[in-house]
């Protein structure tokens, strides 16, 4: 695959002017400068072959056209509990520059292809969460709303031992612009010792835009990291969320939902790598395709040599409402050490026609039936959500897709 | 190949395998693959031009096309040398008979049939005889009964010669054509000998056609076709066993197996592969499954040192089914990458593959499947199960299922686990009197019994008797 060629306002200048304005330390800069000198070498964001086929087409997208970064523009709200830090990045480089320094592009390289050196180039908003030893944050809310053509975000979240912090983002696009969008966010979670992340993401995007995101964390010994992974917008979405389990008895669980409408198409994966004795996982997905919609999903599950006594589940299951859309799957296990639990199913369906027959049959009308059991297919995973409000705002857009 | 490589294969032929210097080829090819080597093979079987014309368009093919390197997980092909494989050598028939008598055979051989308590007279024909040797079929049985219905069953290069419009027809045209993939384009340059089997509308073939192929020579590759037509209604079994003695060099093995299900046919292949582990193993198997015609995929691997195969079945007419059962076994420096390919491109399709792994000592295996269920293939329905046995922190193994479900009335599971041979069921058969090896192996046969039960019971206890002496170490 050959990499885009690069848009001529996407230059040193550009770079060099978006890190003044938020005031970086010059090793934030270089590492920015450095991202954009391997553009040209980098390649897109692997996704999955067949033979005669690539499940999504990234190259056919228009960088020139909607990358535009020196006038990005958004609404942010940033919140969180007072004994915890939320910063946006231009206070967090003053302010945190050491927790900077030492966690930025340390989960995911920057120059790991060239959409995440993009955005490591081109980031210029983005938030920091901080968590103390043994501070227990609730509630902290990332909104962020894109008013402009292209938006690169970044989040970093480093939790200290034996603390724990629930987070709630939501991306969703403002003004109106003319042409496609592009949105793109890097996250990065640093889970120390026994802390507990519970990272929940509410993506509805417009349907101009294009959306690249990148979530991954590291637990260490005992920790936990948990991922609630929502994508309802979008033009078309190509969304990662991993877990490293570096540390030994550490968890995370993945909880994914899509709803893709009209010729929206999302490319979602779900990754684990258990690295040490005695980690968990368990990815869960469930999704709904109506239209001409396209679901590309792949889950991964890789337990290496040194993983000894492990559990690894995994579950996708897909509902199609209709015969143009299209729903593909590969999930992955990939086992290096026998002492393993490890197993996963997916499956892929329409609406039972037996549990029609039997609502219409009590008296609701087709589509009434239809849409009671679009929603409950979806409460096995919202019943996973242990956010209450992501849950509702989850459960909300189901339903008024339904009945758009 | 390295220079220790070389000093293994003197060895090897020296105090091992002396037996070999008696090879007595009548036509033996270059090394290498070159438009010399495909033309001698084609003028050695006085082949018709056209035939020559398809080895020619598919070398052109091989030429043009890389070598698979990017699939995840796939096994390493770089030890793999083409040029050092000799395509084609042709037996002298008339002194096969002194050449191959039992005492000839390397000691591991004759000791695994020993083990695995087959008769002299079977071992003889499961050693070479009535069976495809070297690049040509030497010996074939077939039943006069069979032959009076108009069955025919004979070897590959026969048929271009007497069944000449139906090889034209279906040889390498719909089925697999040589722009498939890389070694089906070496086949397609190269192939010798082989099956041919076709069942006229209608009949049943009741007893299973076998035919067992065997590599004896150092270095070369095999390359036999077999093309299975079964009309209309028709019904037939058709079973091969694959074996080859250990050498110093690898040796090549890329069949290539085309298999036409006519309306309403029923055809199972069945194929215990227990090729030497120097082998590899790069086939490419197809089935085109018209209306109501179902097709049984039945495939134990045991043997080579790298196995790359993944029978496909396209279902075409509505109502054809496709089902897939294989069983793979991965000890020390193996690599057995195989699994099961269903197009469903008809209504009312139906599939089922049913995978099951056993790795053990660092040996690796690989499921690796794809189901496509095509726009309008509505009311289909498959279902994948993979379950893989791992004896060892040293072993690997992978799933790697891909799913393309482009219609939305269809019902498609995919279901895999992985774990180790559970402790208190081991624990549990001991308490019963069983020592720890005789548990574990019982755990294994009872682990693969959907595969064996699916096999004749001379073929079934084979597969058996070769697990077991895989797990003892003493074969190899």
């Amino acid at each position: 695959m050959t990499a885009t060629q690069v848009h001529e306002t996407i230059s040193e200048e550009t770079v060099r002017e978006i890190s003044d304005e938020l005031g970086e330390p010059d090793w934030l800069l270089e590492t920015r400068l450095d991202a954009l000198a391997a553009l040209e070498e980098l390649e897109m964001p692997d996704v999955i072959r067949t033979p005669g086929r690539d499940w999504t087409n990234l190259d056919a997208l228009d960088y020139e056209s909607f990358v535009d970064p020196l006038n990005a523009a958004e609404e942010k709200d940033q919140v969180g509990p007072e004994d915890a830090e939320v910063l946006p990045l231009s206070e967090a480089v003053s302010e945190r520059e050491d927790l900077l320094k030492e966690h930025f592009g340390s989960v995911i390289d920057p120059e790991e292809n060239y959409l995440t050196a993009l955005s490591t180039a081109l980031f210029s908003t983005g938030t920091l969460v901080y968590v103390p030893k043994n501070v227990d944050a609730e509630d902290v809310t990332i909104r962020t709303t894109q008013h402009s053509q292209s938006l690169f975000n970044y989040t970093l979240v480093v939790t200290e031992q034996s603390s724990s912090v629930t987070i709630l983002e939501r991306q969703d696009t403002g003004e109106d612009v003319d042409g496609d969008r592009y949105y793109s966010g890097i996250v990065e979670v640093a889970a120390g010792e026994n802390s507990h992340v519970q990272y929940g993401s509410l993506q509805d995007l417009d349907e101009e835009t294009y959306n690249y995101t990148l979530k991954r964390g590291e637990a260490d010994d005992y920790a936990t990291v948990n991922w609630v992974e929502g994508n309802i917008g979008s033009r078309l979405t190509k969304s990662s969320v991993e877990t490293n389990l570096d540390g030994e008895g550490s968890e995370t669980k993945t909880v994914g939902a899509f709803f893709g409408h009209d010729d929206q198409h999302f490319d979602i994966a779900a990754r684990v790598w258990h690295n040490t004795a005695h980690t968990t996982a368990d990815l869960v997905t469930r999704g709904v395709l109506d239209d001409d919609a396209r679901s590309v999903y792949e889950g991964v599950q890789d337990v290496g040599r040194d993983a000894w006594d492990t559990n690894s589940y995994q579950r996708e299951n897909t509902l199609m409402l209709s015969d143009e859309s299209e729903a593909d799957a590969s999930p992955k296990l990939i086992i290096n050490n026998h002492d393993t639990e490890a197993s996963h199913s997916a499956t892929v369906g329409q609406i039972d026609e037996e549990d029609m027959f039997y609502m219409t049959s009590r008296g609701l009308d087709d589509e009434s039936a239809r849409n009671m059991l679009v929603e409950g297919f979806f409460v096995p995973v919202l019943e996973e959500v242990e956010v209450e409000e992501l849950r509702g705002d989850l459960e909300t857009r189901v339903r008024e897709r339904l009945h758009e | 190949m390295s220079s220790e490589q070389d000093q293994l294969k003197e060895t090897n032929t020296e105090e091992r395998f002396a037996f070999k210097k008696e090879e007595s080829a009548a036509v033996r090819s270059d090394k290498g693959l070159t438009e010399e080597v495909v033309r001698l093979i084609s003028e050695d079987k006085d082949e018709p031009e056209w035939m020559l014309d398809r080895r020619l368009r598919a070398l052109e093919h091989w030429q043009n096309m890389p070598m698979p390197t990017d699939w995840p997980g796939q096994p390493d092909l770089t030890e793999l040398d083409v040029e050092e494989i000799v395509p084609y050598i042709r037996p002298d028939v008339d002194k096969r008979e002194g050449a191959d008598s039992w005492d000839d055979l390397p000691e591991d051989i004759q000791d695994t049939f020993e083990k695995l308590g087959i008769p002299e007279a079977e071992r003889k024909a499961l050693s070479g005889v009535g069976a495809q040797y070297e690049s040509e079929v030497v010996y074939q049985n077939m039943q006069e009964q069979w032959e009076e219905k108009g069955v025919v069953f004979c070897n590959m290069d026969e048929a271009v010669r007497e069944h000449e419009d139906l090889v034209k027809e279906h040889f390498m045209t719909s089925c697999v054509p040589p722009s498939d993939n890389k070694f089906a384009a070496l086949h397609g340059a190269v192939w010798s000998g082989g099956s041919f089997v076709y069942v006229p509308e209608d009949v049943t073939v009741e007893m299973p056609v076998q035919a067992y192929f065997r590599m004896n020579s150092e270095g070369m590759g095999q390359f036999e076709h077999t093309l299975i037509i079964a009309e209309k209604g028709s019904e037939v079994h058709y079973i091969e066993g694959c074996s080859a003695p250990k050498y110093g060099s690898h040796n090549l093995h890329s069949g290539g197996v085309e298999v036409f299900v006519g309306e309403d046919a029923h055809v199972q292949y069945s194929t215990v592969q227990n090729w030497s582990k120097n082998t590899f193993n790069l086939n490419t198997k197809r089935a085109i499954v018209e209306k109501g015609g179902r097709m049984e995929w039945v495939s134990g691997s045991m043997g080579s040192k790298a196995t790359m195969l993944y029978p496909c079945t396209i279902l075409k007419g509505r109502g054809a089914s496709a089902n897939n059962i294989t069983i793979a076994f991965a000890g020390e420096g193996q690599n057995i990458d195989t699994g099961a390919k269903v197009y469903h491109n008809a209504p009312h399709t139906k599939s089922t593959i049913e995978s099951k792994s056993i790795s053990k000592d660092g040996g690796r295996t690989n499921y690796r499947g794809l189901v496509h269920i095509s726009e309008g293939a509505e009311h289909s329905s498959t279902s994948v199960e993979c379950d893989a046995l791992m004896f060892d922190n040293e072993s690997t193994s992978d799933t790697m299922p891909y799913m393309e479900i482009d219609e939305s009335k269809v019902d498609v599971a995919h279901e895999a686990t992985v774990g180790k041979i559970g402790d208190e069921d081991v624990f549990y058969l001991q308490s019963r009197g069983l020592d720890d090896d005789d548990a574990k192996q019982m755990i294994v046969s009872g682990f693969i019994e959907p595969i064996t039960e699916e096999l004749p019971i001379e073929y079934a206890v084979e597969l058996n008797r070769l697990i077991e002496l895989e797990m003892e170490g003493s074969l190899g």
